[in-house]
């Protein structure tokens, strides 16, 4: 397997002098293609800024991630949302669909931000909506669409424009515990069918059981990891 | 989707975007109104100064109005009155012999400027026939006595029509004051004090007499067939008319003081279409920004997602320039049909007098070309700018930040 992600002594500090605060404390992690990687660790344990610094939303302290090799820590405003936009997808906690667009619309930006024609944009999202099991419902605003559909819509944005790996932070947080069994359960198979990429937190017991491979951090510091191939 | 997304995004709350539009359509509404007011009040002023009684142009001596010595005359009269009357730019023309003189009646006497006129063609030029409100104007083959004063004047010498009039002035000749009876024919009311108070009308050629000028004239008053041309000082027209030893301008040079209330009129202009640009520009801001704060989670969505910040600042932009054009076609409306309205009805400002001008018409706010193009082009603009700031905020939105807890 080739590794899509290497973080390296990656670190992310708030504050100064006594007020530091290490969110973050040289975390050395490689996620492989294919992975289907969870996060876990109790609140407060650095979850959310490890995958947002792996994602390139924030800046880290010290340390560098890494794209096919490449830091991305070099790259320009402008090169960074080209690399979230190409090489990454977001699943959020509270979904954050665009509320004014339709789930067809809110799948169909990002490719337009990626430049690709109508009729493949189209397509894609067609089949990204159902497999997801929202056939039908492609024009149904965020508002219109109950909070488990709200979440597929999310991860058929997130997988609609290819990326290499898709980041979800506590992506079943907000639903309750069929319906976040049913996303997992989706996500599960668009990993071992696609092979795609997934690395989510959590700290649901539950979640953690269909993961094949887990890292535990608490504090910042990766605790220790297990694999269950 | 950038502006399938402003164009929603303005939808989301149609109350705030409906009172922002609201800020910009009126500013844009009492602009064009107060514009229209101005432009009128500016026409009538000068209508008021120039077709009242003075013309549009004047040819004088060259020394003459800085002297207002009445030695200062110019001849060849009936030629110029002829090359003028061929001409294609002039209306009418009329010539006048002025002086300053002293009328006297059995009660009273002053100080007055006396103007022989030649009555047909003065009636061409002025309005002088038209505010005759007692006795009769001017008869070119009538009496050599008839005179014509202002209603106030009459007051003050106690005159009444038929009343003998003395009327002294100074001859140019035998250097002695030329004294001569004349009998009250006719009393005007300009509606202006100084034409009303201090001016008396006889016949040119009796004026040429008492001042012993001969066929020579100190003004000749004319009016162009298109009024505004008389703004243009390097009219060819004035360059025609002059020669070494006389001048002809128009009106801005003849009255600079009237130019200059002009100009600050439209200075006004500016300084009203600032005041509520700003305004305006300080509720787009405001606006924009409420809807921004409510949506930083979702710019930080756009971000994180792979959005440059260039084409959120481009959105925001987008959501302005929508929000502007839809405004400017209401606030055009609202403005024509204001404007309308007001034209309709009329400003009566009861012959107040403004930079010595009296304002004698009703004041109907003029609609043009600018109102309707140039100043929604400015709004438009001031618009996209007030847009700015809210827009480089937006872009500058960090995601992690927006995102907060949720990624």
């Amino acid at each position: 397997m080739s590794t899509v992600i290497e973080t390296v002594g990656l670190s992310r500090h708030y504050g100064s002098g006594d007020t530091l605060v290490k969110a973050l404390d040289a975390v050395d992690l490689r996620i492989e293609a294919g992975e289907f990687t969870a996060i876990v660790g109790p609140s407060g344990s650095g979850k959310s800024t490890l995958l947002q610094l792996i994602g390139g939303l924030d800046h880290p302290s010290e340390g560098e991630v890494h794209l096919a090799g490449q830091p991305i820590s070099s790259y320009s405003g402008r090169q960074l949302s080209d690399f979230r936009r190409d090489h990454i997808g977001f699943i959020f906690q509270a979904y954050n669909l665009i509320p004014v667009l339709s789930a067809a619309e809110n799948c169909e930006y990002i490719m337009l931000l990626q430049g690709i024609k109508a009729d493949e944009r189209q397509r894609r999202v067609a089949t990204m909506l159902q497999q997801v099991g929202l056939a039908g419902r492609e024009d149904r605003r965020p508002s219109q669409l109950s909070g488990g559909q709200q979440q597929r819509v999310a991860v058929a944005r997130a997988m609609v424009s290819q990326p290499d790996i898709i980041l979800a932070d506590e992506p079943t947080a907000n639903l309750d515990s069929q319906t976040g069994m049913d996303l997992l359960d989706m996500m599960v198979e668009l990993n071992q069918r696609d092979g795609m990429t997934f690395v989510f937190s959590t700290h649901d017991p539950k979640i953690m059981e269909r993961a094949r491979r887990l890292v535990y951090l608490r504090d910042g510091v990766v605790e220790r990891e297990e694999r269950r191939d | 989707m950038t502006w399938h997304l402003a164009l929603r995004n303005l939808a989301r709350n149609r109350r705030r975007t409906f009172l922002t539009a609201m800020i910009i359509s009126l500013s844009l509404a009492a602009l064009v109104l107060t514009d229209g007011v101005i432009s009128a009040m500016a026409d009538t002023m000068v209508r008021s100064a120039t077709r009242l009684y003075g013309g549009d142009a004047q040819i004088h001596q060259r020394d003459y109005l800085a002297a207002r010595d009445e030695s200062f005359t110019f001849g060849e009269v009936a030629a110029l009155l002829d090359q003028l009357d061929q001409s294609e730019w002039v209306e009418a023309a009329t010539p006048r012999a002025l002086a300053f003189g002293m009328v006297s009646s059995s009660a009273s006497n002053r100080a007055v400027q006396v103007m022989g006129i030649d009555p047909s063609r003065e009636a061409r030029v002025s309005k002088l026939a038209n505010v005759v409100v007692e006795g009769d104007y001017l008869d070119a083959g009538g009496s050599e006595t008839q005179l014509l004063i202002g209603w106030r004047l009459a007051q003050l010498l106690e005159a009444e029509l038929g009343d003998r009039i003395v009327l002294s002035v100074h001859n140019q000749i035998d250097e002695t004051a030329e004294q001569q009876l004349f009998r009250v024919s006719g009393i005007f009311r300009f509606n202006a004090r100084e034409l009303d108070e201090n001016a008396a009308f006889i016949l040119l050629p009796r004026a040429q007499q008492m001042l012993g000028i001969g066929q020579q004239i100190h003004e000749l008053a004319l009016n162009l067939r298109q009024a505004s041309l008389a703004g243009q000082a390097d009219l060819p027209l004035f360059a025609q008319l002059s020669n070494a030893d006389r001048i002809a301008e128009g009106w801005p040079q003849l009255m600079p003081q009237l130019d200059g209330m002009l100009q600050m009129t439209r200075y006004s202009t500016v300084i009203v279409g600032v005041i509520l640009f700003v305004l305006a520009a300080l509720g787009v801001i405001n606006g924009l920004f409420m809807s921004i704060y409510e949506r930083v989670w979702e710019f930080g969505v756009l971000l994180a997602i792979g959005t440059r910040r260039r084409v959120l600042f481009g959105l925001i932009l987008a959501e302005g320039l929508l929000l502007g054009v839809g405004a400017i076609v209401i606030g055009l409306v609202v403005g024509v049909l204001v404007t309308v309205l007001v034209a309709q009805i009329g400003i009566d400002y009861g012959g107040m007098e403004v930079a010595g001008v009296a304002l004698n018409e009703v004041i109907r706010p003029q609609l043009n070309l600018s109102q309707l193009i140039i100043l929604p082009i400015w709004v438009l603009a001031l618009t996209l700018l007030a847009c700015l700031y809210p827009a480089a905020h937006a872009a500058r939105i960090v995601p992690a930040r927006a995102l907060h807890k949720s990624l």
